[in-house]
């Protein structure tokens, strides 16, 4: 039995579930419909503007008020201009071959109002510049590091938190006025004991939210050059402040390999830490705001590891991780990205 | 078709000069409406793939008839200082010379050869620390025909 051709296509690993030709052809199906839809509706509102006698047959009620026609207008001219450019983007792509796609956005590249200069492109191409690292002066060492953002803030637990249980106490309000004029609402009464399991969940994670971004203290990482370069030696400084008592202190060396996929609709992200080096590991550490922790330690990068390296889909980052386990305190652990260089080539710096 | 490096091993240091002599025979000129030659490197591995052009040229059918399809083409480029090959567990990353046959009926031929980019240290012979590298590199023939690829037409 023919099978009818699905206008999608699904990338799995390497294998292509589909026709790749039929996923292009729907994609272009779609935006070329929404342009469509959006010439229609846009036109529609112009008409309304300019002639609205000759409308008289069209259903009005997104169209009678003023603001109903504007924000009926604003979304056809949204949709417009996104199915035209992408319409046009897509069509674009059809018929050339990804080497000349990559050398035509190449060249692209290398005009100055574009891109960066040739001279900052091509000196060590797809190697992170790393400028932002040294950026900023250290007292000890001559680079302060600067911590990879950490994914998880207090705001958003906040946040979730307050206006759970503010719904909560709202539906709480509902049913007990209910009561109080004779005519409960029991199935309300009912969902409130589920939600309440919800509220003081959200609550105890902004309270573990809170507790690791309060009681643990900032954390100090100072190297003495920038970037590394195989085989070569750094002195790093690391200070750890705060009220802890750490079960154990481990501060580490790692290049990490990060892919970035698709899986059906979804962009997954997968890391392998390809080297771990262990820089220093204490036991029974006691910090307190007065005595903050300090070590000066060196780190030895191995001969002949890959470099700092960074596509759109995949990237080798080398960072200098600082991790504790403590009691009552949550554990933490902090990165500090750092740029590894090829060897023979590195830029020479200033180290100031 | 038939991609030949000069480089045996197919060893060439990061920023070195790389030459390679490719052919294509028994296609018709009349069949072949254009060629691509690229130096690439490529991703592979669990990850979507990164494509980056170094050197790209392409000749059409009028080009193609001036040069001669069957007689032996020189390509010459030098190599840029990264990124190196890296052969890991999630990410692997190739050089090749790649070219690209486009037919009149719509198909596409393409050949590859491999080659590695290593530092210049990796690129001495014998050297001592090419034991230690993290990295496996598969052999690659520097005169091997390359991986040959058929792509149906578009339409």
């Amino acid at each position: 039995m023919p099978r009818f051709p699905k206008p999608w296509s699904k990338k799995r690993g390497k294998r292509i579930l589909g026709h790749a030709l039929a996923g292009e052809a729907g994609e272009l199906t779609f935006y070329a419909g929404l342009f469509l839809i959006g010439v229609f509706g846009f036109s529609l509102v112009l008409i309304n503007e300019v002639a609205p006698e000759s409308v008289s047959q069209v259903p009005t009620d997104a169209l009678s008020t003023g603001l109903g026609t504007w924000v009926f207008g604003i979304l056809s001219l949204a949709s417009m201009l996104t199915g035209g450019v992408t319409l046009l983007y897509r069509l674009a792509r059809i018929g050339a071959s990804s080497e000349r796609r990559s050398a035509i956005a190449k060249m692209a590249g290398s005009i100055d109002m574009i891109g960066p200069t040739i001279d900052d492109a091509q000196a060590l191409p797809s190697v992170p510049k790393g400028s932002a690292i040294t950026e900023s002066p250290g007292e000890r060492l001559t680079y302060r590091l600067a911590a990879e953002k950490s994914k998880s803030g207090i705001a958003g637990p906040a946040t979730l938190a307050l206006l759970w249980s503010s719904a909560w106490l709202v539906l709480l309000a509902v049913v007990v006025s209910g009561f109080w004029n004779g005519q409960p609402r029991w199935y309300l009464a009912i969902l409130l004991l589920p939600f309440a399991m919800i509220s003081v969940w959200s609550f105890r994670f902004f309270l573990n939210q809170f507790r690791q971004f309060a009681g643990i203290g900032p954390t100090i990482v100072e190297i003495s050059s920038h970037p590394l370069v195989p085989g070569g030696q750094c002195d790093l400084f690391i200070s750890q402040s705060g009220r802890l008592n750490l079960k154990r202190l481990t501060v580490l060396l790692t290049c990490e390999e990060e892919t970035f996929y698709r899986q059906g609709t979804d962009v997954r992200v997968d890391r392998h830490e390809a080297i771990r080096q262990v820089i220093c590991k204490e036991r029974n550490v006691a910090v307190d705001p007065q005595g903050p922790w300090e070590q000066q330690l060196q780190i030895d990068l191995p001969d002949n590891v890959m470099h700092s390296f960074v596509g759109t889909h995949n990237a080798i980052r080398w960072k200098v991780v600082v991790s504790g386990e403590s009691q009552p305190w949550p554990s933490f652990c902090r990165s500090f990205p750092v740029v590894v260089h090829p060897p023979d080539l590195s830029l020479k710096r200033s180290p100031r | 078709m038939n991609v030949t490096l000069c480089n045996d091993d197919g060893l060439y240091r990061a920023g070195g000069e790389l030459s390679a002599k490719w052919r294509i025979s028994r296609v018709p000129l009349d069949e072949v409406q254009g060629v691509e030659v690229s130096v690439l490197w490529h991703t592979e591995g669990k990850g979507d793939e990164d494509l980056h052009v170094h050197h790209f040229q392409r000749l059409a059918e009028h080009q193609l008839r001036r040069a001669g399809l069957a007689d032996e083409q020189v390509l010459h480029c030098v190599l840029p200082a990264t990124p190196l090959s890296y052969h890991g567990r999630l990410i692997s990353l190739q050089w090749c010379v790649r070219l690209r046959l486009f037919l009149a009926d719509g198909r596409e031929i393409v050949a590859e050869q491999p080659f590695h980019l290593v530092s210049e240290e990796m690129a001495r012979p014998h050297s001592a620390s090419a034991d230690r590298v993290p990295v496996a590199l598969p052999k690659s023939g520097g005169a091997a025909r390359g991986k040959v690829l058929e792509h149906a037409p578009a339409s």
